[in-house]
């Protein structure tokens, strides 16, 4: 009877676990969790992963049988072992699908801040350059909507800097607020997915009092400022107005 | 007080670690990986179906030499991701490929491969650029010179697991590539090819998915919980510099396409550092010790990881020595 249900089980563990994997891919897509983990290259694979694993599932079912009553049956050590073979394919990956937060958290940004200071956006073209200098060529009586990334790409350039020190700006991000140092507005940076992004910081300086929550996103309104620290140069903005915003369709910025 | 014996300036403390980050980059790094392990999985399949052993064998060439250095050709040829590259070159092998050079082959496709020189180029491009493809192409071809002469002396029951070798022995369950799966064919359902072909896929998909989800825990553990700033009170020193380069590849466990894009900004870092965390990356890392662990036996991946880090060291040193 133990022998059976065994056989059963172990027959059964191949497609559960590829169909857990695909259920796992395509509600992840359905919910638009996958716009935090992925870069958007990468998004139509995981779809098409999911429904060959369904295939798969399905066709295994179809073509494959319990072994037979008469086969070897394996030792109970042998058993254990395989089993535990199957719950790390299953459990990790669904409580990491349920376990994962919205957005990385200060302490990951702490861990992969450099302490040489911001860099501008690496790109595989001149697109945050352009995208800077359409900030530059902006109406001076308006805000300016800018990412975070913008200021960064101008902090470069003291040319850029003269231009656009003092203009007001209006940009989103993640409210990042660490003790012993001004609070930020991050937007992070990813090349393939969540585990090599890089935080995009741009300090706040003013009032940014409000019942902000760790890496809330928020909209602020302020004047943009560059000022030097020995080495480097720190985008500002001093705030004039900041209140919660919706998470943006592309939380991360790519490349 | 590591850092006082060597007369560097102290790191900064490290901020801790974020368990629901882990998660996340745990999340994104195993559904990263796994489309492109079900591709190899499939490629896997139609080489287990559609190509006769034997064939790739006779197109190789018969010297040793010779082979070492059509596999790394076809490395420079042929972009495969690490991912991608295990249950083909396990395939290879049990089709006939001599390990050392299937083995040499995966080492070289994701380091070597043309789209890593150009996101190298294109990273570096306001820090000398073509110092720095260079140095990674040169440097990454000699350790691969190095590593295809030491596997070329290898006996195949010396690197790799039975599983790897026996294929799909059904007599010993335990000698499988995936020994949690039996198959057994349905009676009046037989397909013959497609059957052979979802048989492969399965077997080499979930085998080597085991070894991705371990290599990814590891991986987002460190890149996450990791304070690299720790690293960069040495990143300037001509002998800790490229040691902290390679000790940085190893527990980031970057794409060979991504990892010039994220060391390029890291300021602290010098050439020779950044040269070795470089090289050293795509050849093995934390991810990549458990991939392989799924080929091959845990002393020869040990063997290769010491003899991979040394080399890239040897070369990196000599570099940040020169006059």
């Amino acid at each position: 009877m133990t022998n059976r249900i065994a056989r059963q089980i172990f027959f059964f563990a191949p497609a559960a676990v590829m169909s857990a994997w695909a259920t796992v891919m395509l509600h992840t897509i359905a919910t638009g969790h996958i716009n935090r983990l992925l870069s958007p290259m990468f998004r139509n694979y995981v779809l098409t992963a999911a429904i060959l694993l369904l295939v798969l599932s399905a066709l295994y079912v179809l073509l494959y049988q319990p072994e037979s009553e008469t086969a070897p049956a394996l030792v109970p050590t042998g058993r254990l072992r395989q089993l535990g073979r199957w719950l790390v394919l299953l459990i990790p990956v669904i409580a990491a699908s349920i376990l994962s937060p919205s957005a990385l958290s200060s302490t990951t940004l702490s861990n992969r801040s450099s302490t040489a200071g911001v860099t501008p956006m690496p790109t595989w073209n001149a697109v945050s350059q352009e995208s800077a200098k359409k900030a530059l060529d902006a109406d001076p009586s308006q805000p300016v909507p800018v990412e975070v990334t913008d200021l960064i790409t101008l902090s470069q350039s003291p040319a850029q800097i003269a231009a656009f020190e003092g203009r007001k700006v209006r940009t989103v991000g993640l409210f990042v607020s660490q003790p012993g140092s001004a609070p930020k507005l991050v937007r992070w940076i990813m090349w393939c997915c969540a585990a090599d992004a890089q935080p995009a910081p741009v300090e706040l300086d003013g009032n940014t009092s409000g019942d902000w929550k760790e890496s809330q996103w928020l909209e602020v309104v302020g004047t943009a400022r560059f000022p030097s620290t020995p080495g480097h140069v720190v985008p500002r903005i001093d705030v004039e107005s900041i209140k919660p915003t919706q998470e943006p369709d592309e939380p991360y910025l790519s490349p | 007080m590591f850092y006082a014996a060597f007369d560097l300036p102290s790191a900064p403390a490290s901020a801790g670690i974020s368990w629901p980050d882990v998660a996340l980059s745990f999340f994104a790094i195993v559904l990263e990986g796994a489309p492109f392990l079900l591709l190899g999985a499939i490629i896997s399949g139609l080489v287990d179906v559609f190509l006769p052993a034997g064939v790739i064998k006779d197109w190789l060439p018969r010297s040793k030499t010779q082979g070492i250095f059509a596999a790394i050709g076809a490395g420079l040829i042929f972009p495969l991701c690490e991912c991608g590259a295990m249950p083909i070159v396990q395939r290879l092998i049990r089709k006939g490929v001599p390990p050392a050079v299937a083995t040499t082959y995966m080492l070289a496709a994701p380091g070597l491969n043309p789209l890593a020189m150009f996101s190298t180029f294109l990273a570096f491009r306001n820090q000398d650029p073509w110092l720095m493809v260079v140095l990674r192409f040169s440097f990454s071809f000699l350790v691969l010179v190095f590593l295809g002469f030491w596997l070329a002396r290898l006996r195949p029951e010396h690197m790799l697991r039975a599983e790897t070798v026996m294929g799909s022995a059904r007599t010993k369950p335990e000698m499988t590539p995936n020994p949690g799966l039996v198959l057994t064919p349905r009676p009046g359902f037989s397909l013959g090819g497609l059957q052979q072909f979802t048989g492969a896929v399965i077997r080499d998909f979930t085998g080597v998915l085991l070894f991705l989800v371990i290599g990814a825990a590891a991986a987002a553990l460190f890149s996450t919980g990791f304070d690299r700033n720790l690293l960069a009170p040495v990143g300037q020193n001509l002998i800790l510099g490229p040691l902290a380069g390679i000790l940085l590849a190893q527990l980031l466990c970057l794409c060979s396409t991504t990892d010039a894009f994220i060391i390029a900004a890291f300021a602290p870092f010098s050439i020779s550092a950044k040269i070795a965390f470089l090289v050293a990356g795509p050849l093995i890392d934390l991810k990549l010790y458990w991939l392989y662990r799924s080929a091959f036996q845990a002393r020869f991946v040990h063997a290769l990881w010491l003899r991979a880090l040394a080399a890239t060291f040897f070369l990196t040193l000599l570099y940040s020595l020169k006059p």
